[in-house]
């Protein structure tokens, strides 16, 4: 299966939380440079997946690996954008902190940033159109602005996979576009973007590769084969409510609740 | 040591966890007693000052650290909620202090005295050695801070991001965590037990007033605390001379805490940007100016040519009569309006900038019933406020977004936008 072609592999993957399953048996190729689209109802596991594939949260099964390697060999190859809501924005960094932190990893402990680095926070900020807003404290820039600081401290870490979790959730238009814009240009460098997505208005226009979730894999593919009624009705329909239920009752009672 | 407390003290205000240092320092208390009673065991007399406090300080570190691991335990395997556990460790660890302390007292009541000096703190008593010993462990905890600057901030600001930048945060979280225990350690000898968790946090609160950048916001503390420390260790060496009759001891501990509480407070009052002060003159600030576009606008509204006399005007305002004579006074003043016999009359101006504001009223309750979908009858009020927000730019946006409407949901005519085109 392994070859070099193939970006991220993920082979039965199993996540609970506590004692509740969030991801059951997820396996799944995904090629190197497409834009992937994450979609699924809300509690479908689609952050957890992420976070995951990340090793952020740890699976109960399953092997995830990078371009062939195991996670820790490619740490620095893969950057993340956490939800915006996940940190305190009112937190006493400005801008320029915020994107510089995405080379933290890169330089080691103990080592303060250098000139280099400095330059590349310039740079990158620039390119998300917040040069003049890179001495503010981050809780005076817009919504979209703080999304768009997000995604400069992940491109700062010049990575060849990203993940972004709802990177449009509550930004304006014109950041949505710049978003995409700056995707595209990844997609152009040869890099693969998973993006967990909500309007499913815009998946077609915006991806090429597709993930739909229920907490468990129900599709995975080119969006025009993937993408169609039946399986929109099998992520987000009626059916799943019993299973959902199944899974409820079998927490209350491992749980020893009543 | 004030300045190292105070550098500790705002990671932890950082990470949320104010709590953690009061909690600690009580933790702090049965090891400070069981060193001195180690020191009554091996027959320590009171003479060998570097002995005991060594002892002390040991003591107090592992308490501390067991304190700590206590919390963390009973947070992780009996889900108790962080604060119940906090407050649970704080008075377990301290009755047990308190209850080794009560039988030392008979056993070794030289020593007592010594331990009695941990609890509220003794800074005046400290010799050359214990300044060595405090100045050497300050230098750590700085040392440390300097070098672990970055991994700090970005922990204390997103721990999952920094798992994924590979940062190993178990390693800088028990830095931190021995960070904390030192500068609780180094503190309790000279502000004591209860009032060591004022000198962790007030210094960050304070200096948080003054800046939004965390370097910045290190290096206030530090000089906050450093600050409080020498000022409250002064003025309980000087006050108590000026007095000599009134017989009146200051101890260090608590000045010191008086002291940067004192300044914290006033921080919080009167800091520009975050001040409380400040601010509510800002928002008296705001009131005034929507009270002035309010009575324009009235003006406007009755008639923009003929004058109005004051009653006809307070009859649609819901301020103090004083209040409004005062502003139109102002208005009067500044050229927006102009005095007549009867009563006021817009001038000019006045009157763009009142249809401005009118318009900027009616563009909004458009935007709303047009694109919000609420209902026609609901959007005056949210109206009325967005009349007096709203920029030239979202203006500009919101008449490019509605294709510059001219008459609003209650059929109202919109003023043409005035500000570029110049002239009624």
């Amino acid at each position: 299966m392994t070859n070099c072609d193939t970006a991220l592999e993920v082979l039965q993957l199993s996540v609970n939380y506590d004692k509740t399953p969030v991801l059951w048996d997820l396996s799944l190729n995904i090629p190197i440079g497409r834009i992937v689209g994450i979609v699924g109802p809300n509690g479908a596991g689609k952050s957890t997946f992420l976070k995951a594939a990340l090793g952020l949260i740890k699976s109960i099964s399953g092997k995830i690996k990078f371009f062939g390697k195991p996670l820790d060999a490619v740490r620095q190859r893969v950057g993340y954008v956490p939800q915006r809501e996940s940190v305190d924005w009112d937190f006493p960094i400005t801008v320029r902190d915020l994107v510089l932190m995405g080379r933290y990893g890169s330089l080691g402990l103990c080592r303060w940033p250098r000139q280099a680095d400095l330059a590349a926070v310039d740079h990158y900020l620039s390119l998300v159109g917040l040069t003049a807003y890179a001495d503010r404290q981050i809780s005076q820039l817009s919504g979209g602005q703080q999304q768009r600081a997000f995604i400069a401290r992940a491109l700062i870490q010049e990575a060849d996979i990203y993940f972004m979790d709802e990177p449009f959730a509550g930004v304006d238009m014109a950041t949505e576009t710049a978003i995409m814009a700056i995707l595209h240009e990844l997609k152009n460098k040869g890099k693969t973007v998973f993006v967990v997505h909500h309007d499913l208005n815009t998946i077609e226009s915006y991806f090429d590769w597709l993930i739909m979730l229920n907490m468990r894999l129900i599709a995975c593919g080119p969006v025009k084969e993937v993408f169609n009624a039946d399986t929109l009705n099998m992520t987000y329909g009626k059916s799943y409510a019993l299973f959902n239920e199944a899974i409820k009752l079998s927490h209350h009672k491992t749980q020893g609740n009543r | 040591m004030c300045l190292a407390s105070a550098l500790v003290g705002v990671i932890v205000f950082l990470k949320k966890q104010s709590l953690l240092g009061e909690s600690l320092t009580h933790a702090a208390y049965p090891g400070v007693i069981i060193g001195v009673a180690c020191a009554g065991l091996f027959d320590i007399g009171t003479e060998k000052e570097i002995t005991i406090s060594l002892l002390v300080m040991l003591g107090a570190f592992f308490s501390a650290i067991l304190g700590l691991l206590a919390i963390n335990y009973l947070v992780k395997h009996f889900k108790t909620s962080s604060d119940s556990a906090l407050c649970f460790v704080l008075s377990a660890f301290f009755g047990i202090g308190l209850t080794i302390a009560s039988q030392i007292q008979f056993t070794y009541s030289s020593l007592y005295k010594q331990a009695q000096m941990y609890l509220y703190g003794q800074a005046a008593t400290m010799t050359d050695i214990h300044i060595l010993i405090y100045g050497i462990l300050c230098a750590l905890i700085l040392g440390t801070i300097v070098l672990f600057y970055k991994e700090i901030l970005v922990i204390s600001f997103d721990r999952t991001y920094a798992t994924s930048l590979n940062i190993n945060t178990r390693l800088v979280d028990t830095i931190i965590f021995f960070l904390i225990v030192l500068a609780v350690v180094i503190g309790i000898r000279s502000v004591g037990i209860v009032l060591m968790s004022a000198m962790l946090i007030a210094p960050a609160v304070t200096a948080r007033q003054y800046t939004n950048k965390l370097g910045w916001m290190f290096a206030l503390a530090a000089f906050f605390g450093a600050f409080s420390g020498f000022l409250g260790n002064y003025l309980s060496v000087v006050m108590p001379s000026y007095f000599p009759e009134a017989k009146i001891s200051l101890p260090t501990g608590p000045m010191i805490v008086i002291i940067s509480s004192f300044i914290c407070l006033l921080s919080l009052l009167f800091a520009p940007e975050r001040g409380f002060v400040l601010r509510l003159i800002r928002i008296a600030c705001f009131r005034y100016r929507c009270i002035c576009e309010n009575l324009l606008k009235a003006i406007w509204r009755l008639d923009s040519d003929k004058e109005i006399s004051f009653n006809e005007i307070a009859s649609h305002q819901n301020a103090p009569i004083w209040y409004l004579k005062f502003a139109l006074n102002r208005l009067v003043r500044y050229g927006w309006i102009e005095r007549t016999p009867i009563g006021y009359r817009l001038t000019t101006d006045g009157s763009i900038r009142a249809a401005r504001i009118v318009r900027l009223h009616r563009l909004w309750e458009v935007y709303l019933v047009d694109y919000l979908g609420v209902g026609a009858e609901r959007v005056h009020r949210s109206a009325e406020e967005m009349e007096h927000i709203i920029t030239p730019e979202l203006e500009k946006q919101l008449a490019m977004l509605l294709k510059d409407p001219t008459h609003d949901p209650h059929d109202q005519p919109i003023p043409p936008n005035t500000l570029h085109a110049g002239g009624a």
